[in-house]
């Protein structure tokens, strides 16, 4: 093996001062959007849609975080992204209110489904919002909650407070997952547990099992049920470093026609997604 | 021969913990010259050696070189001393970068393959052979070789050895006994080593002094000849010196057997006399003088042809005849003051 | 017990087609580790020499630290890291936050204390006599530094493999400081914490598999280094 001591050695040195080369290019690129958003969002795939249309319309590179909402809006707090692309509209106005945000804009929406085993333990398919939620309260039937403070928490939270009951936050049914929606879909249909998700999230989930899906949309449909995307770009009177001016060409961006029809257009297995409802100029 | 002292240790102490301590209070050794250090183990033998060699710095006093006080940062001065120890250490490279190594660091980068194959020749070690193996694939005595030629290459103005032969195998020992009195017949370089190989000891140094406990001591030398011994007509037993010159012993039992000669068996004198019943009446020149202060003693060494001589006097008789290192004297023994063991 | 089979078809066919998302998640965490070993390095090697080659008062207690410092948890790290480089913290003017070099950062803080601890140990176990004979041939100053590294290199470059190791398995201060954003900071460890989440297990099974083929080889280098070491 004395091949190995010098030839390898020198193989090996030079590859890695290459890639040493490499990262530290990479680390200088310019014109770079940074947007924290929530999971939703992503795991549907509408931003790698959105993506390469908004860098070829305005030369910016889009980057994104997906958090929870919650998560999301410190982030903006802390100045470390340019704008936020949220579902949380209490809370996005309570963080406008504060001189975080500016520039709130509505882009679109999509609706929350209750989702639930095929058997429905609690027999909650077709009721209403409030009626579902007490009858799976009163029967203790195992319900999963993403207990992580993202859109789709806040929204959980204010269903229960709607339906005149506590939070159960601590009954042995309820089970807070702390994590994303796919995650928390994913636990609930271990634990044979009602859970509320985006339906973006669940169409992809059931496509996922080509028709077999152990958990069924039981509650869809309830005006209560709204949810709301908007945009909000980072404060700059905040924040000093963070790029205004980028966040104002996307919130002009997305809000245009064309990106419009394009979130119109956006299908996740021949299903529409999102409805747009921009005030579109 | 040079007789300028190369070494001036004065009041030098050593110290390691509490236990340990090395007392020198004053050491001259001539440029040039061949000592030899013997001594029991833990003595203080290697100590000194590093001493000299400044690997250790003395607790106290001076140690000067060349006349001169030696500093630290004097890189161009201790480049000059070498040191072998007596268990090799070779860097974890090719033989060839072994011997090179101190080539490598003084930036001498001119003709290296040619001094590596010298310096290998010297110990012994065929170029073609060792050059390009690992350090892990040579046995003890071989490296032993390896690390000898890897200070030979430096042509050092000090050579210092610490028990060179003490671990290794006798076909490497007679090798680097060799090639160490080979070196420095070419060179002259100042030799000072550590052996318990005392016929060695005796034919490559011109003097031998003895750490003990610390402390240098006279070394009671008593003057090793080798034979072969050639019986002669009259009765006595010759040895040819280098020089042609002869040495007659009085009935050695056999004809290899070695000569033991006292050093007070020996006549110091400055002139040469005539018309003496001695048989032996040999010219030699001083190379060390060393002083004991408690016996009013001296102990004084002269080199006849190869042999080193030890002989003591009084101080009175070193005062009287005027001796120093470099003067010219004739040294007288009997025939019969050979001991035989 | 099929989806994973056929995750495992479907990981092949990724790795096979040079699937764009699988590869850049393999080149992120490649540069992220390149970087954050080149930092570690240049930092641990030197202080790692001194802390095995001198001797000083308190060089127990800094060792004590040093190897404590080993046992750093990943996401406090994260967090410390997270907290420093946030465009709010202290130095959130370098803009660090989910690039490449923030993660790198973080990482470096994980293993610089092993490289600093076993270039210590590699130091610590030279042979006494080394120094001695450096000296002996002439050696001084940054000769005697570069030629003592130069004889513990093995056990230097077993350093480095374990740290590189670590530094490649890491996810928790990636997913912190990097973000997990696709195309830029997503790296082999986050993109499979991620693609198991979102149940598509084979992207996750296929860099599951570059990563296991990684610790694999380092582990093949340790062994090869350690009997080259005994040698």
């Amino acid at each position: 093996m004395k091949w190995f001591s010098r030839k390898w050695l020198l193989v090996m040195v030079v590859l890695f001062v290459c890639i040493l080369g490499l990262s530290l290019q990479a680390a200088a690129e310019d014109k770079v959007l940074q947007m924290a958003t929530t999971t939703s969002t992503d795991n549907t795939g509408l931003l790698d849609y959105l993506a390469p249309t908004f860098k070829a319309d305005t030369g910016i590179e889009l980057r994104w975080v997906a958090v929870g909402t919650g998560k999301a809006l410190e982030l903006g707090k802390n100045c470390d992204v340019d704008v936020l692309f949220v579902h949380a509209p209490a809370a996005e106005r309570k963080y406008v209110e504060a001189g975080s945000g500016t520039d709130r804009r509505q882009i679109m929406y999509n609706d929350f489904i209750f989702i639930g085993p095929k058997a429905d333990p609690a027999g909650i398919k077709g009721a209403s919002v409030q009626e579902a939620l007490k009858k799976i309260a009163t029967k203790g039937a195992s319900f999963a909650s993403r207990g992580d403070n993202s859109g789709t928490h806040k929204m959980e939270i204010d269903l229960w407070k709607a339906a005149g009951l506590a939070v159960p936050d601590k009954e042995s049914w309820y089970i807070q997952t702390g994590q994303g929606m796919i995650n928390t879909i994913n636990i609930a249909a271990e634990r044979d547990a009602y859970t509320l998700t985006d339906r973006g999230t669940f169409i992809k989930y059931e496509a996922n099992w080509k028709g077999n899906s152990p958990l069924v949309i039981l509650v869809e449909g309830d005006e209560a049920l709204r949810n709301q995307y908007s945009v909000i770009s980072v404060n700059p009177e905040k924040c000093k470093n963070v790029r205004y001016e980028y966040a104002q060409a996307f919130a002009h961006w997305i809000t245009s026609k064309k990106a419009q029809k394009m979130i119109a257009e956006f299908k996740l297995i021949g299903k529409q997604l999102f409805t747009p409802n921009a005030a579109t100029k | 021969m040079e007789s300028r002292p190369l070494y001036e240790l004065a009041d030098v102490v050593y110290r390691y913990g509490d236990h340990f301590e090395l007392a020198v209070p004053n050491l001259s050794i001539p440029a040039g010259s061949s000592i030899g250090v013997t001594g029991p183990n833990g003595g203080g033998k290697t100590t000194l050696l590093k001493l000299l060699s400044f690997i250790e710095k003395p607790y106290k006093g001076t140690i000067f070189f060349d006349g001169r006080r030696i500093r630290e940062q004097d890189h161009h001065v201790t480049r000059e001393i070498t040191i072998l120890f007596q268990e090799p250490y070779l860097l974890k490279r090719t033989v060839f970068d072994n011997v090179a190594y101190g080539l490598k660091v003084r930036n001498e980068r001119g003709n290296i393959t040619a001094k590596v194959r010298g310096a290998l020749n010297l110990v012994g070690l065929p170029y073609t052979v060792f050059a390009k193996r690992q350090w892990f694939e040579l046995s003890g005595g071989e490296a032993q070789r390896v690390a000898l030629a890897s200070r030979l290459i430096l042509n050092p103005r000090v050579l210092i050895l610490d028990e060179p032969t003490a671990s290794v195998d006798q076909e490497s020992a007679l090798l680097i006994n060799e090639a160490v009195r080979s070196f420095r017949e070419k060179y002259g370089t100042t030799l000072i080593v550590a052996s318990h190989d005392r016929i060695w000891l005796s034919t490559v140094t011109d003097s031998i002094m003895k750490v003990r406990k610390g402390r240098l001591e006279s070394f009671d030398p008593e003057n090793l000849i080798p034979g072969p011994w050639i019986h002669t007509d009259n009765g006595l037993h010759t040895k040819a010196l280098s020089d042609g010159r002869h040495i007659k012993a009085l009935s050695p039992p056999g004809k290899q057997t070695t000569g033991y000669l006292r050093p007070a068996d020996i006549v110091v004198a400055t002139n040469c006399p005539s018309d003496l019943s001695t048989q032996n009446i040999l010219e030699g020149i001083i190379t060390q003088m060393t002083f004991e202060n408690n016996e009013k003693a001296v102990f004084l060494s002269a080199s006849v042809a190869e042999l080193s001589l030890s002989c003591k006097l009084t101080q009175a008789a070193v005062e009287k005849l005027r001796l120093f290192p470099g003067k010219k004297v004739w040294l007288l023994f009997k025939a019969s003051s050979f001991r035989w063991h | 017990m099929d989806y994973i089979f056929n995750g495992f078809l479907k990981a092949v066919e990724l790795l096979a087609s040079g699937n764009p998302e699988t590869y850049s998640a393999v080149f992120t965490s490649l540069k992220v580790t390149s970087l954050s070993i080149a930092s570690s390095l240049i930092v641990g090697i030197p202080l790692g020499f001194m802390l095995g080659y001198f001797d000083f008062t308190g060089k127990r207690q800094v060792r004590a630290v040093v190897d404590t410092l080993l046992a750093l948890p990943t996401v406090v790290v994260g967090l410390l890291v997270y907290a420093f480089i946030s465009r709010r913290g202290p130095m959130g003017e370098l803009g660090l936050l989910f690039t490449i070099p923030g993660i790198a950062a973080a990482q470096t803080i994980l293993i610089t204390p092993i490289v600093i601890s076993l270039t210590a140990t590699a130091i610590e176990s030279l042979d006494r006599r080394l120094g001695m004979t450096l000296i002996a041939l002439g050696a001084r100053g940054r000769q005697i530094i570069v030629a003592s590294l130069l004889e513990a290199r093995y056990a230097v470059l077993i350093a480095v493999v374990t740290a590189y190791g670590r530094a490649i398995s890491e996810v928790g201060a990636s997913m912190m400081i990097g973000g997990n954003i696709k195309w830029h900071t997503r790296t082999i460890t986050t993109a499979i914490a991620l693609e198991t989440g979102k149940g598509e297990f084979a992207l996750g099974i296929a860099l599951g598999i570059v990563l296991l083929s990684l610790a694999l080889f380092l582990n093949f280098l340790l062994m090869f280094l350690k009997r080259r070491r005994i040698a």
